[in-house]
């Protein structure tokens, strides 16, 4: 019987709160993961995700290192290490290796027929089958393998030959999220350098990319328990985001118009945005007629209420901007905490009379405050972590937490070849005399 | 082995009209999804695209507040948009589960299924006695995630939250936009959709555990959090610096050159050198192969200091001014740069490619008749993923689900409908089927 005498929150706290992840089983701790990312910080979360989740991944750099250890604001290292790699290299076990040589993709064969059930590339298409290590080459080695290509342009369609590169600029770019992104134009006589379809801030492309490419496996591995049968998996960066727009296609099939952009605002709903107070931005919502009720109420305009009194006349561009402009006379003096409880109490007001409606209210933090706010600590979300080699850091943690099988990190990230002598050492026996030949070589 | 040899074998691979032919990966996977908007309900849509049968529950009548939500107030076939989205492939069935005998459906549907999907606020389906306390003792192995905005437990937990919420708690806002002007909410609901789909990962993770050992669990899902993590080096660059970070508007400031320009035919593209083997390519297709040997652009350390990239991005600036989009493409195709311009729903459309990857999916839905939208992004050669129908009114499954799955009779079902525990559609718009409809179309059973 489980305990019901626990108040809910306190009883999956004791079970889910990640202060206990590191002493419970994980859940991908079977699965044995090749990263071949090259240039490609999709590839690299991607196996993060499987990683954190107790996945053996061993990252396959070039010697010399990846170029993506170099991704790093205004230049700056850690250790000699970008941040954006350093970032993605959590419980990776880090080895090099030339595929550009002979001998490179025999060792690489060796290791996939010794243990790999999971194959990670970002290569631009073609490349791996020319180097004769493509998916049609190592399912003839290791017929169950799961190969996961992730290309900006996919492996087939017109457009997969291209030979131009993957970078998250693009995949966001050809997703079709930058265009309905950003700031619209005030005045079209004078359009101002912002008002410019806008890319997100991160690099969204390839994490969403490296989200879709960690589904996939975790979908095929599904599919190998079931049957035994592995397959291939063709992620493209800019599909991946591409999937998340709200509707795009439809919209163009059934009206032969695009969804244009609309700054903060939101084509689909109303109120639902971000608003200037006095010291920064909060956010309100208020689109069902309840909740919109509530809000007229909040801000003591019931004018607004009776004269959008429908979503039907909520949803029209120049409504919003009207009404924006007037519930925004009403935030513009007010300090956030002042309006955060405000519609609080509005909201406990409406639930106990019975009125009903929900009035939204959240704060445009900056990323810094997010780092500062002790919700995001006490849930485990932010870490101070002591890495053996690159000292203490804070960390973000991955956002499940899991009674049986939490997500962890064990460590951040490892040097360039640093499990070179264990890898290569435990699964294909080579002593330090082979390693060091190939090392003279140039293959490792 | 020949390139040209590679991308036929991959097209035939992954040829779209063979996908009908082929196994699904998760077809043994039951979900049943208690979900309003889009955190909820986006996570076993794609679940149900590799062959889940999720059974989505909503409230007789009204149903999901999402089937409200559609571009500019404009519905198709009586349908809003932005709910047909996440509706694909889901049987929907309509429970009143605050009804005692709706609790019972329920818990019959949760006892045969695989996982439970909810986005109710924290703790509300524990007082309603179908929490996972409740739920795990009459299915042990079950997986139950809960999606929401902060939690079920911490100092947020009592906060309603949405995605807009997610994106400026989180600081996503704040690093987006231009500098010195507002944070930009995204275009699209984000951290709903990219939230559902890293829940969609936590289940996957979750049920390759359950094939190894039988065990079930529960996964608390906060959708802020979700977006945290893939603020890339935001956190370690503020650990380290002692600053925040900032926004830069289309510039990328740890890969240089990477922003959008404005070519000279007036499209906007999107151009990156992510190596320093591209950077060299760029400088050559630029015909100014001495940058390349400025040690104020050698590497991608050198180039991202902020004065070397304002350098640097105002020569690529003018350069791309300079140039038609046409000839951009043709030279980052032979330099093997990136670049490309920034698409619109219409160019999404018109683009042979997308529609030979099924990204532009085609569908002639038995109820809504000839649609068309966003596909299956991943591609999966032995298990691809399809979009079977693309969305049903409130409570259309009913008689199918209930009789086969938990064998009740068509009296029994009338008894239940007429008491409010089930039902169906109200005659509003979203909740219907099309006016068009037969009244037979689309349904399993009659």
């Amino acid at each position: 019987m489980v305990d019901k005498t626990k108040p809910w929150a306190d009883w999956i706290r004791e079970h889910d709160d990640p202060k206990y992840a590191r002493s419970k089983p994980e859940a991908l701790d079977d699965v044995w993961v090749l990263d071949l990312s090259y240039a490609n910080m999709g590839g690299c979360f991607a196996s993060s995700i499987l990683a954190e989740m107790g996945a053996n991944v061993i990252r396959v750099e070039p010697p010399g290192g990846d170029p993506a250890r170099t991704y790093s604001p205004f230049g700056i290292t850690h250790q000699g290490e970008g941040l954006g790699y350093l970032n993605e290299g959590r419980n990776k076990f880090h080895v090099t290796l030339n595929l550009e040589t002979e001998e490179g993709r025999d060792l690489l064969k060796r290791l996939v027929d010794n243990r790999i059930d999971v194959l990670i590339e970002t290569f631009k298409a073609g490349q791996m089958d020319e180097w004769g290590i493509g998916y049609r080459q190592l399912r003839e080695i290791k017929p169950d393998i799961i190969y996961c290509a992730i290309y900006t342009y996919g492996q087939y369609g017109p457009k997969a030959e291209c030979g131009k590169a993957d970078a998250d600029v693009v995949d966001q770019a050809m997703s079709g999220v930058t265009y309905v992104s950003g700031e619209y134009v005030e005045d079209p006589d004078n359009p101002q350098e912002w008002e410019v379809p806008t890319k997100q801030g991160n690099w969204m492309g390839w994490y969403c990319g490296g989200a879709y490419a960690a589904f996939s496996v975790l979908a095929a591995l599904h599919y190998r328990h079931l049957t035994g049968k592995g397959q291939m998996i063709d992620v493209s960066p800019a599909e991946a985001l591409g999937r998340m727009i709200n509707y795009s296609l439809l919209y163009f099939h059934d009206t032969g118009q695009t969804v244009e952009r609309v700054g903060n605002l939101d084509a689909g709903v109303f109120c639902y945005t971000y608003f200037k107070c006095k010291d920064g931005f909060c956010f309100l919502s208020g689109f069902s007629d309840v909740n919109w009720s509530l809000l007229t109420e909040v801000i003591e305009r019931p004018d607004l209420r009776d004269q959008y009194p429908t979503i039907f006349e909520r949803l029209k561009f120049e409504n919003m901007k009207k009404a924006y402009k007037e519930i925004e006379k009403w935030t513009l003096d007010k300090e956030y905490q002042e309006i955060f409880e405000r519609v609080m109490a509005a909201n406990t007001r409406a639930k106990e009379t019975g009125q009903g409606g929900v009035v939204v209210p959240g704060k445009v933090c900056s990323t810094w405050e997010t780092q500062n706010t002790d919700n995001w600590w006490v849930r485990g979300s932010f870490e101070k972590f002591k890495d053996p080699v690159y000292g203490e850091l804070t960390i973000c943690n991955q956002p499940w937490k899991m009674t049986e099988t939490p997500p962890r990190v064990k460590w951040i990230c490892r040097p360039v070849g640093a499990d070179n002598e264990f890898i290569y050492g435990t699964f294909l026996g080579l002593g330090t005399g082979d390693l060091k030949e190939l090392e003279k070589a140039g293959i490792i | 082995m020949a390139k040209s040899d590679y991308f036929q074998w991959a097209a035939e691979t992954f040829a779209l009209e063979r996908i009908f032919e082929k196994d699904e990966a998760l077809k043994d996977v039951k979900i049943v999804e208690l979900c309003t908007l889009i955190l909820g309900p986006a996570t076993p849509a794609y679940l149900a695209e590799f062959g889940a049968t999720v059974f989505k529950v909503e409230l007789p009548g009204m149903g999901d507040t999402m089937r409200s939500l559609t571009p500019w107030g404009h519905f198709w076939k009586k349908q809003a948009l932005g709910w047909l989205k996440e509706a694909r492939n889901k049987y929907h069935i309509a429970i009143d589960v605050h009804h005692e005998e709706g609790k019972e459906l329920f818990k019959r549907l949760v006892a045969q299924a695989d996982v439970v999907v909810e986005n109710l606020r924290a703790g509300t389906m524990d007082k309603w006695g179908i929490g996972y306390r409740d739920l795990v003792e009459i299915n042990p192995g079950l997986i139950y995630i809960a999606n929401n905005g902060f939690g079920q437990w911490g100092p947020y937990v009592e906060r309603p939250s949405y995605d807009a919420i997610a994106q400026s708690e989180s600081g996503m806002a704040w690093i987006s936009g231009f500098p010195g002007r507002l944070p930009m909410k995204s275009g699209i609901w984000l951290c709903d959709y990219y939230g559902a789909l890293k829940a969609a990962v936590g289940i996957l993770a979750a049920l390759h555990y359950r094939d190894r050992t039988g065990k079930g669990q529960y996964i608390e899902y906060s959708q802020a959090e979700n977006i945290m993590r893939a603020m890339d080096w935001t956190w370690i660059y503020q650990g380290i610096t002692g600053k925040g970070r900032d926004r830069y508007g289309n510039r990328d400031v740890a890969i240089c050159p990477s922003d959008i320009f404005k070519s000279k035919d007036g499209e906007l593209v999107a151009l990156a050198a992510t190596t320093d083997h591209q950077f060299k390519a760029l400088c050559q297709a630029m015909d100014k192969p001495e940058l390349a040997e400025d040690p104020r652009f050698l590497t991608n350390l050198e180039r991202t200091k902020e004065e070397n990239a304002q350098a640097l991005l105002s020569v690529v600036r003018e350069w791309v001014a300079s140039r038609t989009w046409f000839e951009i493409d043709r030279l980052a195709r032979k330099y093997g740069f990136a670049a490309e311009k920034v698409y619109s729903g219409r160019d999404h459309y018109y683009d042979e490619h997308f529609e030979v990857r099924g990204f532009k999916w085609h569908i002639d839905d038995p109820i809504l008749g000839d649609g068309v939208e966003e596909g299956v992004a991943p591609k999966l050669s032995e298990t691809p993923g399809r979009i079977k129908w693309m969305g049903k009114a409130v409570g259309f499954d009913n008689e199918y689900v209930f009789t086969k799955f938990l064998g009740l009779t068509v009296d029994e079902l009338k008894a239940l409908e007429e008491k409010g525990v089930i039902g169906k559609w109200a005659d509003f718009i979203g909740r219907t089927p099309p006016d068009d409809w037969d009244g037979k179309s689309g349904k399993i059973f009659p």
